[in-house]
């Protein structure tokens, strides 16, 4: 970090060197910004989903060594990865959770540009490539844990083929070109989707969808990739049942992010429609937005109709998504009649989420301009300090030294987690010393900024200072007499 | 576009470029639109005559294949044993119960339906059982007229046609009651399209 230009080694000028040649490239027109204090993350949320697309690029490299996508071999070529290989769990477990990360993400990141309004600021062409990205996103992760071939896997791989060939006229003949006829076929084929024909897509819309201003935050990039470790550890992802076509399947449930269509399709009514047709609708809504959206003003509180359509959306989801991994423990009713959601119930409690929604936005508008209002009021009246967290430079030091301390004892216990052959408490141990990185460095740009902001010295004090300090000390010996000056300065003249 | 540009046939020359470039473009790519068929995989596509070859390995004889009952057949076989362990290839061989015409010394007491329900694609099979006498899949229940191989109860039967319907094959039988299958069409108005249906 602050390393001396002074001291200008063969490899600093080697560095120094390559860092002016890349004048002439394209990064020169990417600005980087590592901050040195805390932002909120909302803002760059996206880097944050790239930063997980490069880690699943990695660790998803890294299992391309052993996974076989071959229709009687890949469940137990992934059962070899997690049981057998060295680190194969840990691999295999960032994977799954930084794709779950990156949908998540990907998510947020939508809808906070979507309630602030950053598409109008000439930002439509960012907007509807980020919308294919997101869906992009969402098939990649899709494709990636249908090629497990486990019993879940393949009646995810069934709806997804059912689906398309539910597309009028066309159908059978797309999913015979791009899927193929048969498990062997689809196992193979979404493989070739999952590790090559999607991700060069996402890097395709990527080099469109990147903005100018890049924001690299070192310890919140640190923490996500922490949380991903932890939640690996703590929830550490199973393999599943091997699919053989003879036995039933049981219950099962696709990803977190599906469950929402997942909802519809339980309905049981025409596949096009519900599988098909609503999430169309539901993109094509969200790629128009930018075009229909004609408010002025960028703040959710100003666009009621837009953030009234965001919520509905927003609740619609929550609801789908709850509905879809929800199934009638009662085991005495057919599967069948466990499996089917009632289609009035479901549309009706679509129906009833729109008032309710938009019931909910101007509740939530009109307080939060009251808010605002008062907030005016409040500082009008005066400052309000809020307090802060100051730490001086000693104990600036000593935290430091703690957490590196504290460090060296995470990975002597992750080592010997490791030894003892618990590949979880392994890596959760790994997401704490991420994530006690992430505080450390946060720690670190604040001492820097400190150490900017000390003021100066004040200068060594001259005779004349010092005789007049002098004279005032024994003023201030006799502080309780001028206490009572005042009143008494009353009498003199 | 002066008046003297326009030819005879009141186009301008600059619009009869436009179309020359537009029909070459297409020409020049015109080879390439048989390529899409690399795209289909040729082992399930290309397909003809072969006996009924039963799982003990003997080719099925109308004249001594009992009478309500079925055995998994495999088509189309290939050389490579994943891919014959294929579900999409696994069809059940029927011979219809007597009450349905199953008795006749000929083809039409037999029948083969994918064994992929239309449901979610497991694998059904034909419960020969008196009161049963259909197809049943195992996982949603799912229920498979044996004569038609229209699904008339569960999930299945709630979907539209064509998928309510199983895909099927036709047979051949030679002078001594050997059985062979007749070369199938993939599609929704032939023999249907496996895990997808057809129209009955």
């Amino acid at each position: 970090m602050a390393v001396s230009l002074e001291r200008q080694n063969g490899l600093l000028t080697f560095i120094y060197w390559i860092w002016n040649e890349l004048d002439r490239t394209i990064f020169t027109a990417i600005k980087f910004s590592f901050p040195s204090r805390f932002v909120s993350p909302f803002g760059f949320l996206g880097m944050l989903t790239f930063i997980m697309f490069i880690t699943l690029g990695v660790t998803g490299a890294l299992l391309m060594f052993y996974y076989e996508p071959i229709m009687t071999r890949s469940w137990d070529s992934v059962a070899f990865i997690n049981n057998d290989v060295p680190f194969g769990f840990h691999i295999r477990n960032l994977h799954y959770h930084g794709s779950n990360a990156m949908v998540m993400l990907a998510i947020l990141h939508m809808y906070y540009q979507y309630f602030s309004g950053r598409y109008k600021i000439r930002n439509e062409v960012l907007w509807v490539t980020g919308v294919i990205l997101g869906t992009v996103t969402i098939l990649e992760a899709f494709t990636g844990y249908d090629i497990i071939f486990s019993e879940r896997a393949e009646l995810a791989i069934s709806i997804a083929a059912s689906l398309t060939n539910s597309i009028p006229v066309a159908g059978p003949m797309i999913r015979e070109l791009a899927f193929g006829a048969g498990f062997h076929d689809f196992v193979l084929r979404f493989y070739a989707q999952h590790v090559f024909i999607l991700p060069i897509v996402m890097l395709g819309l990527m080099a469109v969808h990147f903005p100018r201003f890049l924001v690299f935050d070192v310890p919140m990039v640190m923490a996500i990739c922490g949380a991903m470790c932890l939640a690996g550890g703590v929830f550490p992802v199973d393999l599943g049942f091997k699919f053989e076509p003879t036995v039933p399947p049981g219950i099962t449930v696709p990803e977190w992010y599906l469950t929402g269509l997942y909802a519809f399709l339980r309905t049981q009514y025409v596949k096009f429609l519900t599988g098909v047709l609503w999430p169309a609708l539901f993109i094509g809504a969200l790629l128009l937005t930018p075009f229909l959206d004609r408010y002025k003003k960028f703040s959710w509180k100003d666009r009621p109709w837009v953030t009234a359509f965001g919520i509905t959306g927003i609740a619609q989801i929550l609801v789908t998504t709850y509905w879809g991994f929800y199934i009638p423990p009662d085991t005495t009713i057919p599967l069948v009649e466990r499996l089917v959601i009632d289609p009035i119930n479901l549309y009706l409690v679509m129906i009833l989420l729109v008032p309710l929604s938009f019931g909910f936005t101007l509740m939530m508008i009109h307080l939060a301009k009251d808010a605002e209002r008062k907030a005016k009021l409040a500082k009008a009246n005066g400052p309000k300090k809020v307090s802060g967290i100051n730490l001086s430079v000693k104990w600036t030091n000593w935290m430091l030294v703690a957490l590196l301390a504290f460090q060296v004892f995470l990975n002597i216990a992750a080592y010997n987690a490791f030894l003892s052959g618990m590949n979880n408490v392994n890596l959760w141990i790994t997401g704490v010393i991420l994530i006690t990185f992430a505080g450390f460095f946060h720690l670190y740009r604040y001492a820097m900024a400190q150490s900017k902001n000390i003021p100066k010295p004040p200068k060594f004090p001259t005779t004349k200072q010092i005789e007049t300090s002098q004279e005032s000390l024994p003023q201030t010996d006799v502080l309780p007499k001028t206490d009572v000056l005042p009143k008494t300065s009353g009498e003199k003249p | 576009m002066s008046e003297q540009e326009k030819g005879p046939g009141g186009m301008s020359r600059r619009d009869f470029l436009k179309l020359m470039g537009a029909a070459g473009t297409s020409v020049a790519f015109a080879p390439f639109v048989p390529w899409g068929k690399f795209m289909p995989n040729p082992s399930s596509s290309v397909l003809e005559k072969v006996p009924v070859i039963l799982p003990d390995g003997t080719q099925a004889n109308l004249n001594t294949f009992p009478v309500n009952h079925a055995e998994v057949i495999t088509y189309p076989e290939t050389a490579d044993e994943v891919l014959n362990e294929e579900a999409f290839r696994k069809w059940q061989f029927i011979r219809l119960p007597e009450k349905f015409g199953g008795g006749r010394k000929d083809v039409s007491s037999f029948r083969a339906y994918s064994m992929v329900c239309l449901h979610l694609w497991c694998l059904w099979k034909y419960w020969p059982d008196e009161g049963r006498m259909r197809g049943e899949c195992p996982c949603h229940g799912s229920m498979y007229d044996v004569k038609t191989g229209t699904a008339y109860l569960g999930p299945a039967s709630l979907q539209p046609a064509p998928s309510n319907t199983l895909a099927q094959l036709n047979f051949e039988a030679d002078s001594d009651g050997f059985m062979f299958i007749s070369p199938p069409t993939w599609g929704v108005n032939a023999n249907g399209v496996v895990g997808y249906g057809r129209f009955a």
